[in-house]
C-alpha cells in the first residue's frame, strides 16, 4: 500500500497533470495518423524533454504511448485503417458497425475499454510488478517460439469459410516477414540489392495496404451509387446491458494484454489478435464476430492498452525495452541521467511514483480528450464518399512517406492494397496474411534461436515447461476448430463466415 | 474450369514456385545454424505450393461432382470493369509517387485530393479546387508544420 | 524515422542560446553530427552528451541528427554525398564498417574519410549472478565436457565476431545465439539459457550495480580501470582483442583547417574535467587518433573483419 500512497502524494501536482494531459493528446493525434506510430509520435517528442524535469519528461513521453494506443482504432473504425500495428483487430468488426451507421457507439466502446485497459494495466505495473518481471525471465527461446505458434493459431479463426485458403494467406504472410535481414547470421535474404528492403517491409505497409488502400480500390471499381449509411456525430457509451454483456470480453482483453506487455518483444499486435479471439470462443452472440460485434472492439482495445502499460515492467525492472516505443521511453531515461533497471527503485523512487501518478492521470485524460475529438471525426467522414475516398487516399499517402521518407514504401503499400484487391476477389482472406507477417519473424528467430541453444536437439521445445504448456493449448485450439469445420462439412452445415475476407 | 477457387490455387502454386527459386539461390556460410537462412523460406515456399495444389484440386473435384458446367460469365460477371476501374485509382496514385518529388508535396497532394474526388464521381467545379486546395493546406499543417515530416518539396522549396 | 528538420531546428535553437557561436577559425558555423541510431539509442545518447562539451572547443553548434534505416546504409549515402567543408560529419561505429561488408550498399565505408576517433568502448564477458561459473575458465571447461551456449546481441556484428574468434581459439564446440539487441540477450543470460553474454558494460550497469550479473572477463587490450581485478581475454592465453570505437567520419576531401580545428578540439574535449568525470563513470576509454592514425585504423579493421566475414563464409 506503500505504492499507493506514495502515488497519490504526486496525483495533485500539476506539473504532471499538464504533462499527462498534452501527451494524451499528442498521442490521440499521432496514433489517429496511419503511419505514425506510437515510437515516431513519441520521438517526435523526445527532443522538447531534453529541458524538462524529470518526471515530467517521462510522463510526457508515457502518456504519448497510451494516448497513440487508443487513437489508433479510430482510423481502425471510421476509415479501416489501422492507425496503429496493435488496431489491426479492431477493424474487424469496428469498420463493419460503422457501416451499419453506428460509429459512434463503436468509437464509445472502444475509448472505454481502453481507458479500462488502461486502468488494469497500470494497477498490475503499480502492484504486482516483481511477480510479472519473473514472467518475462520464464520466457526463454523455446517459449517465444511456442507463442508465436499460439498466436498463429488464431489463423483457424480468421480463415473464414476455407482453412486451406486462410493456411495461403497466412504462408504469403510469413514469407515477406522473411525479407530483409537473417535474423541468425545476419546475411541478407530476398533483398535483391535493395538497401529499402536490407531492414524488412515494415507490417504497417502491408496493414494500411490491405485494409485501407484495397477498400479504395474495391469502392472505385463499385460504380454502383451504393447508399452511404451516415452515423451521428456523436459519441455514445454503452447502456448497462451491453456494458455488462462486454464486461468479459475485456477481462479477456485485459489478462491477456497484461501477459503480453511483459514479455519483450510480443507486443500489442499479438495481444489484440489473440484477444480478439478468445473473446469469439466464449462468446455467447458467436456469429455477430465479422458483422460488427461490440465484443469484437472491445477485446483487443483492452488488450492494446493494458499493453501500453505494463510493457513498462521489463523497462522498469530490467531496464530492458520490449518494443521500439519502450526503447524510446528508455532514452529518455538515459537522456536525465536516469538508468532504468533493478536500481531504478531504490535511487529515484521518487521518479516511479511520479510515473505512476502520470499514468493514473493520463488515463483518465484519454476519457476526457476523446470525448471532445470524436464528434469532429465521426462528421469528417460523413462527407459524401467521393470527397472521402480523395482525403483517406491523400492521408495515408502522407502518413506512409513519413515513416521513413521513402517513396519506395509508398509503391509497397500500392502493391499490398493491389494483392489485397485481388485477395478479396479471389476470396481468399487477408487477415491471416497480417498475422503471419507480424509473427513471422517472432516464430523463425526463437525457433532457430532454440536451435542453437539445445545444438539441433528438437526436445527442447518439449523439456521447456513454458514452451510445453503453450504448444499444447495452442493445438486443442487448432484441433477444435478443425474438428468444428469438419463436423461441420460432415453434417452439410456451412460454415459461419468469420472474416470479411470475402467481397 | 476457372472457377475462383481453381484461379486461388494457381496463384498460390505460381508465387509458391517463384518464391523457391529465389529461396534455393540464398548461399549458406559457416555461422549458420543448422536450419539456415533457407530452412524455413523452402518450408513456406513448398507449403504453399502444396495448398495451392490442393485448393486447385478441390475446386475441380467439386465441380465435377456438381455435374454442371461452370457458368464462367455468372462467375466472373463483371469483374473485368471492376479492375478497370480499381486500375484507375491505382494509377492516380503511381502518377503521385512519380511527380510528387517534382511538383513537391503542396501541389502533388492537391492534385491527387482533385483528381480522386474527380474519379469517384464528384460533380466537377470550382469547389473542387477549393477541396484540393484546402485538404491540402491541411495534411500540409498537419504532416510538415505540426509532425515535422520533412516531405518533397520540390517546386515549394521556398517554403 | 527521419526528423532531421524538426529536431535539427528544435536542437539549433537550443544551442544557440546556450553558446553564442563565435567560430572565427571554423569554416562553418553549425556542424551537424549524423548518427544511424535512432532518437534515445545508444549511439544517440551518447553523441548528445558529447556534443554539448565539443561546441565550445570547436566554436560553432553541434547539432545531432538521426539518419535511420539499413543499419547505416542510408547514414552513411547521406554522408558520402554531402559537401566536404566541415559542416556534416558521422559518428562512427563498428556497425558502419559491418553494414558496407554485408549489405554492400551503394555507398561505403571506403567513401568515406575517418576523422578522429573518441573512445574505445570496452566489451566484457558476462554472466548470471546465480550461475556456477566464477571465471571464464569454468564457462570452457564445462562447454568442453558439454556443448556451450554463449549469447551475442546481434547476429553479424563485433560481439559475435568476438565468441566466434574465442571459439576458435580454445577449440570448445559451443552455440552462439545471436539476439534482437542487448536487452533480450540479457534476459536469456538471466534466465540461465545462456551460460555467458557479450556486451559493453555501460550497456549491463544496471544488473551489474544491482547484482544480477559477475563479469568473468574483458576483451579490452587491458585492464579495466573501474575494474582492476578483472583479468582480459588475452591474458588468459585466447589472443582476442576487441576494439569497439567511437570516432567521427566525413565526406571525402576535408579541407586541413577542418581536420586540424578536430584535432585539437578532441583532445580538448577528452581532457575536459567534467566530461572526464561523465564518460569514466559510464566506463567509457579515452582513445584519442589523429586522422592519419584513424585511418589507417579505420583499413586495418576493415580487413580483419572482412577477413573474418570471407572465412566464415558469410560473404563471398
Amino acid at each position: 500500500m506503500e505504492i499507493l500512497y506514495q502515488t497519490a502524494v504526486h496525483l495533485g501536482d500539476p506539473y504532471l497533470f499538464l504533462a499527462a494531459a498534452a501527451g494524451v493528446a499528442w498521442g490521440i493525434l499521432g496514433g489517429a495518423m496511419p503511419g505514425i506510430s506510437p515510437s515516431i509520435a513519441m520521438a517526435l517528442l523526445l527532443p522538447f524533454t531534453y529541458t524538462m524535469e524529470p518526471t515530467g519528461a517521462i510522463v510526457l513521453l508515457a502518456s504519448t504511448y497510451v494516448g497513440a494506443e487508443y487513437g489508433g482504432s479510430i482510423p481502425a473504425i471510421l476509415i479501416r485503417t489501422p492507425g496503429t500495428n496493435a488496431a489491426a483487430a479492431t477493424v474487424i468488426d469496428g469498420y463493419e458497425m460503422n457501416k451499419q451507421g453506428k460509429a459512434g457507439l463503436a468509437l464509445g466502446i472502444s475509448l472505454y475499454s481502453g481507458v479500462l485497459g488502461s486502468l488494469f494495466g497500470l494497477m498490475m505495473l503499480m502492484l504486482l510488478s516483481k511477480p510479472l518481471a519473473s514472467v518475462a525471465l520464464a520466457f526463454t527461446p523455446p517459449a517465444y517460439f511456442a507463442l508465436g505458434i499460439l498466436g498463429l493459431s488464431v489463423i483457424a479463426t480468421l480463415s473464414g469459410e476455407s482453412l486451406l485458403k486462410g493456411f495461403v494467406a497466412a504462408l504469403l504472410g510469413l514469407m515477406i516477414a522473411t525479407i530483409g535481414t537473417d535474423p541468425v547470421t545476419g546475411s541478407n535474404r530476398f533483398t535483391f540489392g535493395s538497401s529499402d528492403l536490407l531492414t524488412g517491409i515494415a507490417p504497417v505497409l502491408i496493414m494500411v495496404g490491405m485494409f485501407a488502400m484495397s477498400e479504395l480500390l474495391v469502392q472505385a471499381s463499385d460504380r454502383s451509387e451504393g447508399i452511404k449509411v451516415l452515423s451521428r456525430p456523436r459519441m455514445e457509451f454503452p447502456g448497462r446491458k451491453l456494458a455488462k454483456r462486454l464486461a468479459f470480453p475485456q477481462a479477456i482483453g485485459a489478462s491477456i494484454g497484461t501477459f503480453e506487455g511483459v514479455m519483450p518483444g510480443a507486443g500489442g499486435t499479438i495481444a489484440s489478435f489473440m484477444s480478439y479471439n478468445e473473446a469469439r470462443r466464449w462468446s455467447r452472440h458467436k456469429d455477430e464476430f465479422g458483422k460488427g460485434s461490440p465484443e469484437g472492439i472491445a477485446a483487443p482495445e483492452t488488450a492494446n492498452n493494458a499493453v501500453a502499460e505494463t510493457a513498462l515492467v521489463p523497462l522498469l525492472s530490467f531496464g530492458i525495452p520490449g518494443s521500439n516505443s519502450t526503447a524510446i521511453l528508455l532514452g529518455g531515461f538515459l537522456i536525465h541521467g536516469l538508468v532504468p533497471g533493478p536500481m531504478l527503485f531504490t535511487r529515484s523512487a521518487d521518479v516511479v511514483y511520479g510515473l505512476y501518478a502520470g499514468l493514473f492521470i493520463a488515463a483518465l485524460s484519454l476519457l476526457a480528450i476523446g470525448m471532445l475529438m470524436l464528434p469532429v471525426c465521426i462528421w469528417l467522414v460523413n462527407r459524401p464518399r467521393p470527397y472521402l475516398s480523395a482525403f483517406i487516399f491523400a492521408l495515408i499517402l502522407s502518413g506512409i512517406y513519413s515513416i521513413h521518407a521513402s517513396l519506395f514504401d509508398l509503391a509497397i503499400m500500392l502493391v499490398a492494397g493491389t494483392v489485397g484487391f485481388f485477395m478479396r476477389m479471389l476470396r481468399i482472406p487477408f487477415l491471416p496474411a497480417v498475422l503471419g507477417l507480424v509473427l513471422g519473424y517472432l516464430v523463425e528467430s526463437s525457433f532457430r534461436r532454440s536451435l542453437v541453444v539445445s545444438g539441433d536437439d528438437m526436445s527442447i521445445f518439449f523439456t521447456d515447461k513454458v514452451s510445453l504448456a503453450l504448444l499444447v493449448v495452442a493445438f486443442l485450439f487448432v484441433a477444435g476448430s478443425v474438428g468444428k469445420r469438419i463436423l461441420d462439412a460432415v453434417r452439410h452445415r456451412p460454415s459461419a463466415k468469420y472474416s470479411e475476407g470475402s467481397e | 474450369m476457372l472457377s475462383r477457387d481453381f484461379v486461388s490455387g494457381l496463384a498460390a502454386v505460381l508465387i509458391g514456385a517463384v518464391y523457391l527459386v529465389f529461396a534455393y539461390q540464398l548461399r549458406t556460410s559457416a555461422l549458420d545454424d543448422s536450419v539456415g537462412p533457407g530452412g524455413l523460406p523452402r518450408t513456406y515456399g513448398w507449403l504453399l505450393l502444396t495448398l495451392g495444389l490442393l485448393i486447385a484440386a478441390g475446386a475441380l473435384i467439386k465441380q465435377i461432382r456438381s455435374g454442371t458446367a461452370l457458368d464462367l460469365k455468372l462467375e466472373w460477371k463483371g469483374q473485368g470493369r471492376r479492375i478497370v476501374w480499381a486500375g484507375g485509382l491505382l494509377a492516380i496514385g503511381i502518377c503521385y509517387i512519380a511527380g510528387v518529388s517534382t511538383l513537391g508535396y503542396p501541389l502533388a497532394i492537391a492534385l491527387l485530393l482533385a483528381a480522386v474526388a474527380l474519379y469517384q464521381g464528384a460533380r466537377p467545379g470550382l469547389h473542387i479546387a477549393a477541396i484540393g486546395i484546402g485538404g491540402a493546406a491541411f495534411l500540409w499543417a498537419v504532416f510538415v508544420l505540426v509532425l515535422g515530416v520533412s516531405m518533397p518539396m520540390g517546386l515549394f522549396a521556398f517554403l | 524515422m527521419r526528423f532531421q528538420h524538426f529536431i535539427a531546428a528544435t536542437l539549433a535553437a537550443t544551442a544557440m542560446s546556450v553558446f553564442p557561436a563565435a567560430a572565427a577559425d571554423y569554416p562553418v558555423p553549425t556542424v551537424t553530427l549524423v548518427t544511424h541510431s535512432s532518437p534515445g539509442g545508444g549511439s544517440d545518447v551518447f553523441l548528445r552528451e558529447m556534443s554539448k562539451y565539443l561546441a565550445p572547443e570547436l566554436g560553432v553548434n553541434v547539432v545531432v541528427e538521426n539518419v535511420s534505416g539499413g543499419s547505416g546504409a542510408k547514414a552513411m549515402a547521406d554522408l558520402a554525398q554531402a559537401p566536404a567543408d566541415g559542416s556534416r560529419f558521422y559518428a562512427t561505429t563498428p556497425t558502419f564498417i559491418y553494414t558496407s561488408l554485408l549489405s554492400e550498399p551503394e555507398f561505403k565505408y571506403t567513401d568515406l574519410e575517418p576523422l578522429v576517433n573518441f573512445f574505445i568502448d570496452p566489451e566484457v564477458i558476462y554472466t548470471a549472478t546465480g550461475s556456477a561459473y566464477q571465471t571464464l575458465e569454468d564457462v570452457i571447461k564445462e562447454s568442453r565436457e558439454s556443448r556451450g551456449r554463449w549469447g551475442a546481441a546481434n547476429p553479424a556484428s563485433l560481439e559475435r565476431q568476438a565468441l566466434e574468434q574465442l571459439k576458435a581459439a580454445t577449440g570448445v564446440d559451443a552455440g552462439i545465439v545471436s539476439h534482437e539487441g542487448g536487452g533480450d540477450l540479457m534476459i536469456n543470460v538471466l534466465n540461465g539459457t545462456l551460460q555467458i553474454g557479450v556486451g559493453e558494460v555501460q550497456e549491463i550497469q544496471s544488473q551489474l550495480e544491482a547484482g544480477e550479473v559477475r563479469l568473468l572477463a574483458t576483451f579490452s587490450d587491458t585492464r579495466l580501470d573501474n575494474y582492476p581485478d578483472l583479468p582480459t581475454v588475452e591474458e588468459l592465453g585466447y589472443g582476442v582483442v576487441v576494439r569497439k570505437f567511437r570516432g567521427i567520419a566525413g565526406p571525402k576531401g576535408l579541407p586541413a583547417d577542418v581536420i586540424a580545428a578536430w584535432e585539437k578540439a578532441t583532445q580538448a574535449v577528452l581532457a575536459s574535467p567534467d566530461y572526464k568525470k561523465a564518460y569514466e563513470a559510464n566506463n567509457l576509454r579515452a582513445n584519442y587518433m589523429s586522422h592519419t592514425e584513424y585511418g589507417q585504423f579505420i583499413d586495418d579493421f576493415a580487413n580483419e573483419t572482412e577477413t573474418f566475414l570471407r572465412e566464415t563464409g558469410v560473404i563471398q
